[in-house]
C-alpha cells in the first residue's frame, strides 16, 4: 500500500478531477498496481470482467460514503478491523439483497461478489482518502476508483477473450482460439503486464503534464 | 497506550461490530425466507423443465452423495414410470456441483442441468454450456467416463477445465447413476429408499 494522499484543500476539491484521478492518475490496476489478483482472475471473457466491475463500483463506493461518515467514531488504532467490517458489510448486504430480488443478475454476479471482501483496492482507498475526507468527495474518490477498476478490468478482458477464446461477451467473432493461453491465468499475468506497460507509455509519452503529481 | 485507552478502544470496537452484527441480522432476516423461496420455486421449475412430458412426478427418496442432500424422483407417463431424476453432487475444483440428471426408465440418460456451483468465474462455469451438457444424452452410465480426446462414445473433457468436467460426469453423474440402479435392483436395502409399490417391476 503506498504512502499516498492526495492532499487537496476541501473547498478546492472539483469532483470532476476526483473520478478523473481514479481513472487516469491513479488507476487501481495500470498505476497503483492494486488488486491483481482479481485482475487476473476473473478478467478471462469480457462479461465477468464487465459485471465485477460493476460490482467493485457499487462496493467501493458505498464503503468510501460509510467511512467517511464514521470517521470520527473510529478510534485509530482500530480502523482497519473497523473498516473490514464496513466492507464484509456491505458485500454481504448486497449478496444477499441480490439474492432474494435480483435472481438473474444474482446467478450472473453472485460468483464475484463474495470475492470483494478480500480486495486490497477497497481497503487501500477506505484507509488512504475516505477515513480524511469528508461524505461527498469520497462518494466521487469511490465513483472515480470504480469506474478505474471497472475501465482496467473491461480493457483487460477484452483482449484475454478475444485473443483465448475468439470470442467477445460469448459470441463468436474469430472462429478459433488464436491463443488459448491467454484465457488460462497465465495469460492473465501477460495481458495485465502488456497493458500496464502501454498505458505507462502513453502517460509518459502524452500525458505527463495532465497527470497530478504528489 | 493507558488502560483507559484500552478500555477505550474495546467498547469502541464491540459497539460497533455490534452495530454491524444487527444490521446483518436485519438484513438476512428479511431476505432468508424470499431466498428459501425462491429457491424451491427454482428447484420445482427445474424438475419441470427436466421431464417436460411427465405428467407426475413423485420423490422416491433422498440420498447422500458427499454428505450432501439430495433427492431422487421418479417420472410418471400414463400411470406408467417413464424415468427417474436424480439430483447430485461432484466435487470440483473449488466447489460441491449441484447437478440435476433425467433418465428414462433404463436409466439411459436424457439430460442434465447444472444447477449451481462455484467454479472459477470464466473458466469452470463452461460446464454450463450445452455442448457440454449435450454430450450427456443417450448416454448408459458405462458411457459416462471422461476422455481428454475428441470423442462421441464417451464424455469430452473441456479444454482447460478437466476437473470440473471430471466432476460433474464422474463424480456426479456416473456415480448418481450407480446408486439410482443399485436402488432399482434392490430398493430395500437403499438408505431411507421408499419402494413404489410396483411401479418399476
Amino acid at each position: 500500500m503506498s504512502e499516498e494522499v492526495i492532499k487537496l484543500p476541501e473547498e478546492k476539491v472539483r469532483y470532476r478531477d476526483l473520478i478523473i484521478n481514479g481513472i487516469v492518475a491513479e488507476n487501481t490496476i495500470f498505476k497503483l498496481a492494486i488488486s491483481l489478483c482479481p485482475a487476473i482472475a476473473v478478467t478471462n471473457s469480457l462479461r465477468n470482467g464487465f459485471l465485477m466491475g460493476i460490482a467493485v463500483l457499487f462496493v467501493q463506493t458505498m464503503v468510501n460514503i460509510t467511512v467517511a461518515a464514521f470517521r470520527r467514531f473510529i478510534h485509530p488504532r482500530i480502523r482497519l478491523p473497523i473498516f473490514m467490517l464496513i466492507i464484509s458489510g456491505w458485500v454481504s448486504v448486497a449478496d444477499m439483497t441480490m439474492a432474494a430480488f435480483a435472481r438473474e443478475a444474482y446467478k450472473q454476479m453472485g460468483l464475484y461478489i463474495q470475492l470483494i471482501v478480500a480486495f486490497a483496492s477497497i481497503l487501500a482507498r477506505a484507509e488512504m482518502f475516505a477515513s480524511k475526507n469528508r461524505i461527498a468527495p469520497s462518494m466521487f474518490d469511490g465513483i472515480g476508483m470504480g469506474l478505474g477498476f471497472l475501465f482496467a478490468l473491461v480493457v483487460i478482458s477484452f483482449f484475454r477473450e478475444l485473443l483465448g477464446r475468439g470470442s467477445l461477451w460469448g459470441l463468436q467473432i474469430i472462429p478459433t482460439k488464436p491463443l488459448l493461453i491467454m484465457i488460462l491465468p497465465a495469460g492473465g499475468f501477460l495481458a495485465v503486464g502488456i497493458l500496464m506497460a502501454f498505458f505507462n507509455w502513453i502517460d509518459a509519452r502524452y500525458l505527463k503534464k495532465r497527470t497530478v503529481h504528489h | 497506550m493507558t488502560p483507559k485507552d484500552i478500555i477505550k478502544i474495546t467498547i469502541n470496537l464491540v459497539i460497533i461490530y455490534i452495530i454491524g452484527g444487527l444490521i446483518l441480522a436485519g438484513v438476512y432476516a428479511k431476505t432468508s425466507p424470499v431466498i428459501y423461496q425462491k429457491n424451491e420455486q427454482e428447484k420445482q421449475e427445474a424438475l419441470k423443465k427436466m421431464a417436460p412430458e411427465a405428467e407426475a412426478i413423485d420423490k422416491l427418496g433422498d440420498w447422500y452423495p458427499h454428505e450432501k442432500h439430495a433427492e431422487y424422483y421418479v417420472v410418471k407417463k400414463g400411470g406408467d414410470t417413464a424415468g427417474y431424476i436424480i439430483q447430485t453432487f461432484g466435487k470440483g475444483y473449488s466447489s460441491y456441483i449441484n447437478i440435476l440428471v433425467a433418465t428414462d426408465k433404463d436409466l439411459k440418460i436424457e439430460k442434465i442441468e447444472i444447477l449451481s456451483h462455484a467454479e472459477t468465474p470464466g473458466l469452470g462455469d463452461e460446464i454450463e454450456k450445452p455442448s457440454f451438457k449435450e454430450q450427456f444424452k443417450g448416454k448408459d452410465p458405462e458411457h459416462v467416463r471422461l476422455v481428454k480426446t475428441e470423442t462421441t462414445e464417451y464424455i469430452q473433457a473441456i479444454t482447460g477445465v478437466t476437473i470440473s468436467s471430471r466432476a460433474v460426469t464422474e463424480d456426479g453423474v456416473r456415480r448418481a447413476l450407480e446408486f439410482l440402479k443399485g436402488q432399482l435392483l434392490s430398493p430395500q436395502t437403499g438408505n431411507r429408499a421408499r419402494h413404489e409399490g410396483g411401479s418399476h417391476e
